[in-house]
Parts: C-alpha cells; sequence; structure tokens
C-alpha cells in the first residue's frame, strides 16, 4: 500500500474526529471563500463605479445652498477661462430653474436652485407629468414647516434646464422620439419635452405653452426612463438665462479631460482658475467618496479571509499534532521495521490534505451558497450608515421630508423621484450611487474554486508542517521503551 | 555472525548518568538461537535496541554479517533495520488500520519488493504461521493475543533478515500459547538458519534456547 492510499486510509480511522474536523474545516475554507467571493465582487464593483463615473470634473459655485437665496451662480465668462485650459476637451455649462404650475398656490420653499436674483412669481402653462406617493400634498407642507398644511391646489412645479449640451440632461441621453434637436448655444424659444411631459399637456412638436411670461415652441419630444428628466424642459442656455433674467449665470458645470490620465491635473488646474468662487470635484474623488463603503467591506472581508484561514491552519496544525502524539508507538514500529521520516511524513501530509481537501468541498458548498447573500449583507450595511449619515444634508430647508426620505428609504425603486435635491448637489447623485453599490453581484469562477482548493492545499501543508517535524524526532527505539 | 565488542550504552538521567550496558562482548554464530536474561532494569532491552540498530550505543561496536552497526549512517540504518533485523515485541506492535496480511506486506513494501510478489510471500508466511486464510485479512483489534503474535512474526521474517530480535515475545501470552509461539520460533530459525535473540524473563524458555546471556546492571555475568 503506497503512502497515498495509507495516508487517505488513516484518515478515517476515527469516524466522528474525522467527521467533526471535516465540518469544522468546511466551515473555515467556507467563510474564507466566501470572503474573498465578497472581495473579488467588491473589487469588481469599485473597478465598475470608476470607469462608468467616467473623466469628467464637477464645477458648481462655491458653498452652494439650494435653499438660501442667496448664492453666487457661476459665470460664463469664468468658464470661457476653463474652457481655455490644456487638456479640457469640453465644458457643458447648466442653468437650472423651476416654474409653478397655473392655478396652484406658491409652495413654501420657493424657488428650487433658482438664481438668488429675486423670487419668480411668473408661472407655466404646463403641468409635471411627476405625481407624489400616497404621503400626499398635505404631508410635504407639513414637513416642508408651511402652516398651510390644508392646501389641496398644489401641484409639482416644472424644472427648466437650459444646458449647453440638449442630449444630455442631467447626465443621461435623452433619445429624440419626434421633431428636431435644438442647439444649446442658440438663443430660440425652443424646447425639448419629455414624452410623459406632452402626454400630460396634450403637446405635439409645433405645439406652444406659455413660461417665464414668454411662448416656447415644442421643437421635439424626448424618451427618457428617469423620473426626473421626464419633468425637465430643455431648452438652450442662453434661452433660460434671457428668459429667467439671469445672463450669463450659471448653476454648474461639467468639464471632460481629454484622458482619465490628466484628470487630477485638469481638476487641479480648474481649481485654481476658479479659485474660491467654485467647488471643483473630479469624477475620480466622487468615485472614491462612492466606493469608501465598498472599501471598507473589503477591508472587513480581507481580515476575514485572514481570519479563516489562519483558523483553518490551526485546526489542521493542532488535530495532526493530537494525531502524531497518538501514533507516537506506531510511527517508532514503522521506522523499526523500515519505513523511512520521508514515507510517514508522506502519509501524515497525505492524511492532512484528505482532511483539507473534505473541508474544501463542504466550504465550497458554504462559499457557492453563502457568497452572495454574505456580500449583500456587508455592503448593505456599510451602505446603510453611509446613506443614514447623508439624509440630514440632502433635505433641502423648507422642502420637507417627502422626497428625501422617499430617496433614502427607496431602495429598489429606480424611478423614485429624486430630481429636486439631486439638481442642487451631489449628495443625491452620491446616494443614488450608493444604492448602486448594494446592488453588487458575487459570483464563483473556475478561478475562485481552484484559489480556494490552494486555500485548502496550503492549509494542510502548514497544518502538518509542525507534525512533520514531530514525526522526524520520534526515535524508532520509542518502541521499546513502551515495552 | 553476530559480533559484539565493548558495547557501553549511557544515558543521562537528571544529574547522574546511568550505564545500561557496561562494556558487553560476545558472539553469536549464524543460525543461532540465543536468549539474553536478567531482571528488570538490567539493560536487556537496551542492549535489544542497540543490536537492532533502534539506538547508537556510546562506544564500542555491533558487527552483523560484516557490517558495522554502530558508524551507520541514518539512510544506512533504516536499510539495515529493514532487510537485515525482523523485530518480534511482547505487545506485538502491529500497525492497527492494517490488516493481517498488509502488516506482514509493508516492511518488504520500504524494501520496495514487487507487489505481486510481496502478497504471494505475505500470504505464505502466514500460511507457515499457521494464520487461518480468512484471519489474514482482518485487522490486529479482531485477532486474538497469540495469532496477533503470528502476524508479528511473519512481519519479522518477511525480508529474510540476517537477525531476530524478541522482546518477551511470550510476555504476554498463556503458557500454551506461548510456548507455541516458542515452538514457532525456534523451528523458523532452523528452517531460514535466522540467527534469533531472545529477551526473556523465563529460565525454562530461556533454558531451551542453544546458548544463554545472563544480564546484572549492565554487565554480562554468564
Amino acid at each position: 500500500m503506497n503512502p497515498v492510499s495509507r495516508g487517505i486510509r488513516n484518515a478515517f480511522r476515527n469516524g466522528v474526529r474525522t467527521t467533526s474536523i471535516v465540518v469544522i474545516l468546511g466551515l473555515s475554507i467556507g467563510l474564507s471563500l466566501t470572503m474573498l467571493v465578497a472581495q473579488k465582487a467588491v473589487e469588481n464593483k469599485i473597478q465598475s463605479v470608476k470607469s462608468s463615473i467616467g473623466n469628467t470634473v464637477t464645477i458648481a459655485p462655491a458653498g452652494f445652498n439650494p435653499s438660501s437665496q442667496a448664492n453666487n451662480a457661476l459665470t460664463t465668462s469664468e468658464l470661457d477661462k476653463v474652457k481655455s485650459l490644456a487638456h479640457v476637451s469640453s465644458v457643458t455649462e447648466t442653468l437650472a430653474g423651476h416654474q409653478s404650475t397655473t392655478g396652484s398656490s406658491t409652495p413654501s420653499f420657493g424657488r428650487f436652485g433658482d438664481s438668488s436674483s429675486g423670487t419668480d412669481s411668473t408661472t407655466t402653462s404646463l403641468s409635471s407629468p411627476i405625481t407624489l406617493n400616497a404621503n400626499g400634498p398635505g404631508r410635504f407642507f407639513a414637513s416642508g414647516g408651511s402652516s398651510d398644511t390644508g392646501t389641496t391646489t398644489f401641484s409639482l412645479p416644472v424644472s427648466f434646464l437650459g444646458t449647453t449640451d440638449p442630449s444630455s440632461v442631467e447626465g443621461t441621453s435623452v433619445t429624440l422620439k419626434t421633431g428636431r434637436a435644438i442647439s444649446g448655444t442658440s438663443d430660440t424659444n425652443d424646447a425639448l419635452v419629455s414624452d410623459a411631459m406632452a402626454g400630460k399637456n396634450n403637446l405635439s412638436v409645433g405645439s406652444t405653452f406659455t413660461a417665464y411670461n414668454a411662448t416656447l415652441t415644442v421643437a421635439g419630444i424626448f424618451t427618457t426612463s428617469n423620473k426626473s428628466v421626464q419633468g425637465t424642459v430643455v431648452l438652450s442656455l442662453p434661452a433660460l438665462q434671457r428668459l429667467s433674467g439671469q445672463t450669463g449665470d450659471v448653476t454648474s458645470a461639467i468639464a471632460t479631460a481629454d484622458t482619465l490620465d490628466n484628470l487630477s491635473s485638469t481638476t487641479a488646474a480648474i481649481t485654481s482658475t476658479l479659485g474660491s468662487s467654485a467647488d471643483v470635484t473630479s469624477a475620480q474623488e466622487q468615485a472614491d467618496n462612492t466606493v469608501k463603503p465598498l472599501n471598507s467591506v473589503k477591508t472587513v472581508s480581507a481580515f476575514s479571509l485572514v481570519g479563516a484561514v489562519v483558523t483553518g491552519a490551526v485546526i489542521i496544525l493542532l488535530t495532526m499534532i493530537m494525531v502524531v502524539r497518538e501514533r507516537k508507538r506506531e510511527i517508532g514500529v514503522v521506522k523499526a521495521i523500515g519505513g523511512s521520516n520521508l514515507r510517514i511524513i508522506s502519509e501524515f501530509m497525505v492524511e492532512s490534505l484528505t482532511l483539507a481537501v473534505m473541508g474544501a468541498i463542504i466550504g465550497l458548498f458554504i462559499g457557492v451558497i453563502g457568497g452572495q447573500p454574505v456580500t449583500k449583507m456587508l455592503v448593505n450595511n456599510s451602505t446603510a450608515s453611509t446613506n443614514s449619515a447623508r439624509t440630514s444634508f440632502q433635505r433641502p430647508d423648507g422642502m420637507g421630508g417627502v422626497f428625501s426620505e422617499k430617496i433614502s428609504s427607496d431602495t429598489t425603486d429606480t424611478t423614485a423621484p429624486r430630481s429636486f435635491a439631486g439638481r442642487f448637489g451631489q449628495g443625491v447623485q452620491r446616494n443614488g450611487a450608493v444604492k448602486g453599490l448594494s446592488n453588487i453581484k458575487a459570483q464563483i469562477g473556475w478561478g475562485m474554486l481552484l484559489d480556494g482548493f490552494g486555500a485548502a492545499v496550503l492549509i494542510a501543508v502548514i497544518g502538518s508542517a509542525l507534525a512533520a517535524g514531530m514525526i522526524s524526532k520520534v526515535r524508532p527505539s520509542t518502541v521499546m521503551r513502551a515495552e | 555472525m553476530l559480533e559484539v565488542k565493548n558495547l557501553v550504552k549511557k544515558f543521562q538521567s537528571g544529574d547522574s548518568v546511568v550505564t545500561a550496558t557496561d562494556d558487553i562482548t560476545f558472539t553469536v554464530p549464524d543460525g543461532q538461537f540465543a536468549s539474553i536474561v536478567g531482571r528488570s532494569g538490567s539493560g536487556k532491552s537496551t542492549l535489544l535496541s542497540l543490536l537492532g540498530a533502534l539506538d547508537k550505543p556510546t562506544s564500542g561496536s555491533i558487527v552483523v554479517g560484516g557490517q558495522d552497526v554502530a558508524n551507520m549512517g541514518d539512510h544506512q540504518l533504516i536499510s539495515y533495520r529493514g532487510k537485515s533485523i525482523g523485530f518480534v515485541f511482547q505487545n506485538y506492535n502491529l500497525v492497527p488500520s492494517l490488516t493481517a496480511l498488509e502488516n506482514v506486506m509493508l516492511p518488504m513494501e520500504f524494501a520496495k519488493m514487487p507487489k505481486l510478489e510481496r502478497i504471494e510471500r505475505a500470504k505464505s508466511l502466514l500460511a507457515e504461521v499457521e494464520l487461518e486464510p480468512d484471519q489474514m485479512d482482518r485487522k490486529p483489534g479482531r485477532l486474538s493475543g497469540g495469532q496477533q503474535q503470528r502476524v508479528a512474526i511473519a512481519r519479522a521474517l518477511a525480508n529474510k533478515p540476517k537477525l531476530i530480535l524478541a522482546d518477551e515475545p511470550t510476555g504476554n501470552l498463556d503458557s500454551a500459547t506461548g510456548k507455541m509461539i516458542f515452538d514457532l520460533l525456534h523451528q523458523l530459525s532452523r528452517k531460514e538458519n535466522t540467527t534469533i535473540i531472545v529477551v526473556t524473563h523465563d529460565l525454562e524458555i530461556a533454558g531451551k534456547t542453544d546458548r544463554t546471556f545472563k544480564l546484572d546492571d549492565g554487565k554480562l555475568v554468564k
């Protein structure tokens, strides 16, 4: 009988002990594999988030507060300096505005993100296609600080977006369904509306509506699944600047670096150019901030992985030491009848390997079954604290809890309305990204299975190393002394 | 021929040094059946360990078939123990996870004998020690003391050793079985022309051997 078959047979000499060791080892290897799965999934997600955010730099007025009436907007002349910087391939400028709908009462939160130049008293003939959730307007006002809880004529205001790039709204590409595109630089009263907005207001290409005391014409109707974009009328930047009386003002801008490698230097150059008048955030920073919860998951899983592997190795180590002590006499006999150290150590290593491989098989089952739920749980726990920490600063004063609560609590409805807060800053954008983080896929591939078996072999080798040393020190005369 | 010259083995025991064998010299011709007698602690088992190369002497020489065992390296000792020596222990010392047949095959496997040859010889030896065929596939736990000692004798003969060393081979057996085992050893030594040295307390058994050595406090007195 060769050392391999003897080693395998020896692994089953004590059924109860073998079962116990294999189960404990299985749990240990299962935990290792689960943590490996979590780590790989998180790494993939981090890469995916970073690559999806791209090489853009977000520029917003310094200390921009959507609830404040005293924000200092950026100006097109400031952004012209940015356009002339090296490695800046393009700059998209936007101006946000809102109009109350005809016949509705004015809500207490006033102007969503408009410039500080007075209060808009004008209304639009349009109605927003966005509907409130079951909480209703009553709660909206109650949370918003208004005493006018009895108002029932309120309907959501309509968002207006003036942009130099009308093909993309809030980072979402829009697809024209009918009509034509508009130029982002020409000062005309042409507008793009969503099919939802058109449906709500019986609009078609060529129809007109009123806003900012002017008549605007529907040039094109686009489709989008983004709820907030559905409630937005898109104009050219000069048109909205003129209509809203904010000539030269810009709410935010997105600069694109020519390559990802130049992103940091471009961000620094823009910051230097705009000075304290703007908050400049690169996509890299956003990505880093977004994936912060995942990095903590990565750390936890790395420590757990090491801990589980070490535990497995210690289990095997102690088991093999116990076995060697038990079989000291037998080892002496085998040496006395011509068995070499190498031969005996080989048998013990095969025995150790057999236990580890059986544990690995159980561990693989645990890893396959537990990988996804454990990864989700770790990510959810980590992102949940991030979400709750951010909820407070996402609420514009007077706007109430409806929108922010909806955003922070609803982690499954991707169509949840979040335009109002979202346009004001990056808090909600990040929240959206964080929400996306929990949508993580953990998969076990062949490579990972091989890693699992590799870990089992490593555990067996480490675990039997000390036992091998003990075996080599057993003298054959032990068998005589035991007599 | 086994030649032992000025064999000394000393152990450290706490602060003092114990001399287990003290300047022992003797010779045993090939094929002779010899016995070593003495009280407990007289050095019998130590002498047997030294003869079987299980331990190294402090000084002196042990020459078996012209080879000085005392000066052998570790690898040579493994080979010497496997091929030139057969052991029979009081507690049989069979490997509990192996069957009777596999236990007898084990030394032959260490000596790299081909598998079919090993099986044939093991079966033949077990038949020679009168173990029933249906008992050959049993593990030691399912054999009686006498049967286990028969298997141990067959294992000791596996590689046709020059020397068989038996430490109290009948010590754990009843007198009838003990006599049977002793007769078996005697008979096999004659048949195989193997030198056998038996350590025993039993003077009756010692009296039946070709030659008896008596140890007292590590010294050979007879």
